[in-house]
């Protein structure tokens, strides 16, 4: 081999290592597309939610913005802005100490006091003062476990500055909301450390599909996937990141189907799904079989909730029962194609059991069905607290459901638990995590998706962008 | 009827009756013409469709085969044979599906089970009976489809896909339904219907046609009842509203014989119905104007024969009328009408002769009876005045003083005789000069009560039976144009003769009534009543039934009443007595006046 010839392949071998290792290197600037399906008007955090979809999406986003004082990661309670705290006699009070050094958007230096103001502006009832380089929170009654109690987005802290400004303490910097886009800059001075990318600009009021697409189309770096695209995705080598499983895919019975003489009805029809067939081919593997509300990661004690083991009819006794105790309605939300595919395989399965399952998608008045497909956010927070926000949530769609008292026991929320499925009422089918296409130029040295629902923008990079 | 009328209705009614026999003929003609035609194009229709399901099967398993034989799903066959998971493999049938423009995809693994389904995605897991294995290889066949929300119908096949170690199968097909039903080339007039049959009744909802609408069924549920029963081909006449419509079921079996659904076949019977209402409205048009003609041409034949026959008619009326003038001799008719003129003219002139002969006999006759009635009438006051001469002749012998008594009672005999016979004279003279009625206004009810006060005494004379007058006057009998003189003696007369016709007495009954056009005036007695003949001459005059009438009253009473264009008549009957009835028009004077009759108040 002639000499010049081996430099030249020498050089072609570097330029190609080079360029491998630079797209595994971080580098900073561009911005990063995002895509939501919520309308967010606003970003502050003590604003009431239109709907669920726009609290989840909130709930995203928010975070990139404001801290709270404390956070819950999947290894457990962290602390954030506050670097530790004690709770002082009889539990009804806290003391947090604040971090020091943390610039905010505006320059200046978070203080105690900005802190307690923040707190008060979230919850009235509760008494919030600087004490130092600490706030003393006095909840009134005790909470035992108000530190997971504040890790949520809307109790983050907020300096609210002239002229309504929101100035937070987060990764990025508000620089423009409206009600279809919202820009974020990066915060230089962050206290952990500068985010990659110059910025983000969040497209919100995007249908799922427009997302798949623009993701597809490479007009979008990080979009929400649903389950059933999962694959779809995949197959044309994107990033498909999920978190733990954070919401509940339940069949609630209607009042007139929920009554005891249809117990062993109501059993027969649970008995007939099969939750691993929905997971892993209606879901394409992004769901787990939820025989419980809460998810087995968030309590724990799922496997030892059980169905309960009382027998169900036969197939013979369902033939034989009246024409109308063996045709069920479900409906479902006609915008959520997601519940409509496990509508229909719940559909199948019941069917082969000997009932006739319609599907109900309307979009106008329909006659009464006699269950609901409804998903129900578990919120990444303690056991009693995620099961009391499920039976909240299920309340409001017309299940009364006990909820446990507040820093209950654990095993008091499993009893609570096990109340709320044994009536089969409530049935639980699958727990689905939050899904997130990421684009192919999209790189970070850790998921996109955080372990409990939300995103790390602040670790992501772009390719091409400034080593 | 009129002969004119009679001979217009018979041709009128023979051409209406030819030319509806005429058109019936053609519609009768024309129905079978194209009833034939009709089965004739559904024969055709069915054998089309026969041959199109016969190549869309051919087509549907050749398309199965070469999928079943191409990398694609080699390769699919082959990772699903790698991975005992078949999850990621659920979506496949659909991506195939879709490529190769079928309805129907469904990899199935070897126990039967669905690995993904592309009409049916949540299936999967679940065994598909109709793409067992022992089916593999078949040619295309009819198969009932489960849909999420309906079972639909389709030509299907079952291909085996090599795939190393693993036996994986894939049915697929097209579904029949309106694309398919459009694929059928159907002749103007016919369309084509498929019905499902996937539900244990009858149901509107499972027939389309080709723009994939449910049309009307229930007219053609017992032609798809019986079908369904029967499994054989049928057909059906439907009455739409708009028309008659032939309707042929044919079963569409599957592969166990049981009828999964049916090929409905119509044709339209609208144009062979349009074509016979034009046929009958156009023998309507052609029998009407043949009515018609035919009426045109019966009215001029019947008015070529009846009209001489009118002239003759018309000339025998005229005659009647008295006018013995008329003669129909310039009549043109045909032979037969024209002897027929001829006759009635040659009748007509002997009439005339006869009725001259008549009046001269009638002439000589009444101048016969007046002399007659004048040599009796003088006979009796003559012969007194005869004996009286012959005793003057006689008693020219007797002393003077004798004589002279004799003289007298002559001479008052001869008198009396005289008078008699003046009085006779007179009557006659006063018949012969009856004078013209003064017209003026009469109440008809005084007329008669003043006549009664005349006439009481001979009613009431002594020694007569007893009379009984029942007056019964009419209040609203009002006033007539009347001459009050003569019809005061007409009444008088009439009751003096029903006093004399009750010599052993009665009743003597005088009404009046009064109507709008006339009035009316009765006189009944209750004698011996008049027999027939006696009432048939009973106002001819000189004619009487007393001893010493001279037969002029009634012919008086006749003559005054006719003068007031009025008329008199009895009602008589042997033993029951008799009644006089005189009938006044209310406006004689214009009637007198036409017959020349001067009235009062001209």
């Amino acid at each position: 081999m002639k000499p010049f010839t081996s430099l030249c392949l020498a050089l072609a071998s570097l330029a190609a290592a080079d360029a491998v290792l630079s797209a595994a290197r971080p580098q900073y600037g561009g911005t990063l597309r995002v895509e939501v399906e919520a309308t967010l008007a606003t970003l502050d955090p003590a604003a009431a939610a239109a709907n669920d979809a726009q609290d989840a999406a909130r709930a995203r986003v928010s975070p990139l913005v404001f801290e709270p004082l404390t956070s819950i990661e999947a290894d457990g309670l962290r602390p954030l802005l506050a670097t530790s705290w004690q709770i002082e006699a009889r539990g009804g009070r806290w003391r947090f100490r604040v971090r020091g050094g943390v610039v905010l958007h505006d320059g200046s230096t978070l203080q105690p006091w900005q802190v307690a103001a923040s707190i008060r502006a979230i919850e009235p009832a509760w008494k919030a003062a600087a004490e130092g380089d600490a706030v003393a929170i006095d909840t009134g009654e005790p909470i035992p476990d108000l530190p997971w109690a504040i890790a949520d987005a809307r109790h983050a802290i907020v300096v609210r500055g002239a002229g309504g400004a929101l100035v937070g303490s987060g990764p990025f910097r508000i620089e423009h909301v409206d009600p279809s886009r919202i820009l974020l800059k990066a915060h230089d001075s962050y206290w952990r450390a500068r985010p990659f990318v110059d910025g983000v600009q969040i497209e919100s009021a995007r249908r799922p599909e427009a997302q798949l697409v623009d993701l597809e189309g490479g007009r979008a770096d990080v979009v929400g996937v649903r389950a059933i695209d999962a694959r779809r995705l995949m197959r044309r080598g994107l990033r498909v990141e999920a978190s733990r499983p954070l919401e509940l895919v339940a069949l609630v019975f209607e009042p007139h189907r929920a009554t005891d003489a249809a117990l062993a009805w109501r059993r027969t029809l649970a008995a007939t799904i099969h939750r691993d067939a929905i997971c892993s081919v209606v879901l394409q593997g992004q769901a787990a079989p939820a025989r419980s509300a809460l998810p087995p990661w968030l309590s724990g004690y799922a496997r030892a909730i059980a169905l309960n083991d009382a027998p169900a009819m036969s197939p013979t006794a369902v033939g034989a029962l009246p024409l109308d105790q063996r045709t069920v309605t479900i409906r479902v939300d006609p915008a959520d194609l997601v519940t409509q595919a496990i509508a229909e395989r719940l559909a199948v399965d019941a069917r082969e059991a000997g009932f006739t399952v319609k599907v109900q998608a309307p979009v106008g008045l329909a006659p009464r069905p006699d269950a609901r497909l409804v998903r129900v956010a578990a919120p990444a927070t303690t056991a009693d607290r995620a099961l009391a926000s499920i039976a909240e949530r299920l309340s409001a769609r017309g299940e009364p459901a006990a909820a446990p008292p507040p820093g209950a026991a654990l095993d008091a929320t499993y009893r609570a638990e096990q109340a709320l499925v044994e009536r089969v009422v409530v049935v639980p089918i699958v727990h689905v995590p939050q899904l997130y296409g990421v684009g192919e130029r999209v790189g970070a040295a850790a998921p996109v998706a955080r372990p409990l629902g939300g995103w790390d923008l602040a670790n992501v990079w772009l390719l091409g962008g400034r080593p | 009827m009129t002969l004119r009328a009679r001979l217009f209705a018979v041709v009128g009614l023979v051409v209406a009756v030819s030319v509806a026999l005429v058109t019936v003929t053609i519609s009768a003609a024309a129905r079978r013409s194209f009833e034939a035609l009709d089965r004739e194009r559904t024969r055709a229709l069915v054998a089309q469709f026969r041959r199109e399901f016969a190549l869309q099967g051919e087509d549907v398993a050749r398309r199965i085969e070469r999928l079943a034989a191409s990398d694609a799903l080699q390769r699919t066959a082959f990772e699903i044979g790698r991975r005992s998971d078949y999850a990621p493999f659920a979506g496949e049938a659909a991506s195939i599906a879709a490529a190769q423009g079928l309805d129907f995809v469904d990899l199935v693994a070897a126990d039967g089970s669905i690995i993904s389904s592309a009409e049916w995605p949540a299936r999967f897991g679940y065994r598909l009976r109709w793409a067992a294995p022992a089916r593999a290889g078949s040619p295309a066949f009819l198969q009932a489809i489960e849909l999420p929300r309906e079972t639909a119908i389709g030509l299907v096949a079952v291909r085996q896909v090599a795939s190393g170690s693993r036996t994986l199968y894939v049915g697929a097909g097209r579904r029949l339904d309106q694309q398919f039903l459009r694929t059928l080339t159907l002749p103007d007039g016919m369309r084509a219907l498929l019905y499902r049959n996937v539900e244990p009744e009858v149901s509107r909802q499972q027939l389309v046609d080709a723009s994939g609408q449910a049309p009307p069924a229930a007219q053609l549920e017992p032609l798809i009842a019986r079908v369904r029963e029967t499994g054989r081909e049928s057909a059906d006449t439907i009455e739409w509203p708009d028309g008659p419509e032939t309707v042929d079921g044919i079963p569409l079996a599957g592969p166990g014989g049981d009828v999964l659904g049916l090929l409905l076949v119509a044709s339209s019977g609208r144009e062979l119905a349009a074509l016979l209402s034009r046929i009958r409205w156009s023998g309507f048009g052609f029998g009407a104007l043949g009515v018609i003609v035919g009426a045109a041409l019966s009215y001029a034949a019947a008015t070529q024969v009846t009209r001489p026959v009118e002239q003759v008619a018309e000339a025998a009326d005229r005659i009647a009328g008295g006018d013995w003038d008329v003669r129909v001799g310039g009549v043109r008719a045909a032979r037969e009408i024209d002897a027929l003129a001829r006759a009635f003219d040659t009748m007509a002139v002997q009439l005339v002769d006869q009725r001259d002969r008549l009046v001269q006999a009638e002439r000589v006759a009444a101048w016969r009876e007046l002399a007659r009635r004048l040599a009796h009438e003088l006979k009796n006051p003559l012969f007194p005045l005869r004996i009286t001469l012959d005793n003057l002749r006689r008693a020219r012998a007797l002393p003077p003083k004798e004589f002279e008594e004799v003289l007298d009672e002559s001479l008052a005999t001869l008198d009396i005789g005289f008078r008699n016979l003046n009085v006779v004279v007179g009557r006659f003279g006063d018949f012969a000069k009856m004078p013209a009625p003064v017209l003026e206004d009469a109440s008809p009810n005084e007329i008669v009560e003043r006549t009664l006060q005349l006439v009481r005494a001979q009613i009431e004379a002594p020694g007569r039976p007893p009379i009984r007058v029942a007056l019964d006057l009419d209040p609203a009998c009002g006033i007539v144009r009347a001459d009050g003189e003569q019809l005061g003696r007409v009444l008088q007369n009439l009751v003096l003769n029903a006093v004399d016709a009750m010599p052993k007495g009665g009743e003597l009954a005088i009404r009046t009534l009064g109507t709008a056009a006339s009035v009316r005036i009765d006189v009944g007695d209750t004698g011996e009543g008049l027999t027939d003949e006696e009432r048939e001459r009973l106002f001819t005059p000189y004619y009487t039934t007393k001893q010493h009438g001279t037969g002029l009253g009634l012919a008086i009473v006749q003559s005054v009443v006719a003068d007031h264009a009025g008329r008199v008549w009895v009602d008589s009957a042997p033993g029951r007595g008799s009644t006089f009835h005189l009938e006044l028009p209310r406006a004689q004077a214009d009637a007198m006046k036409a017959d020349g009759v001067k009235g009062a108040s001209a």
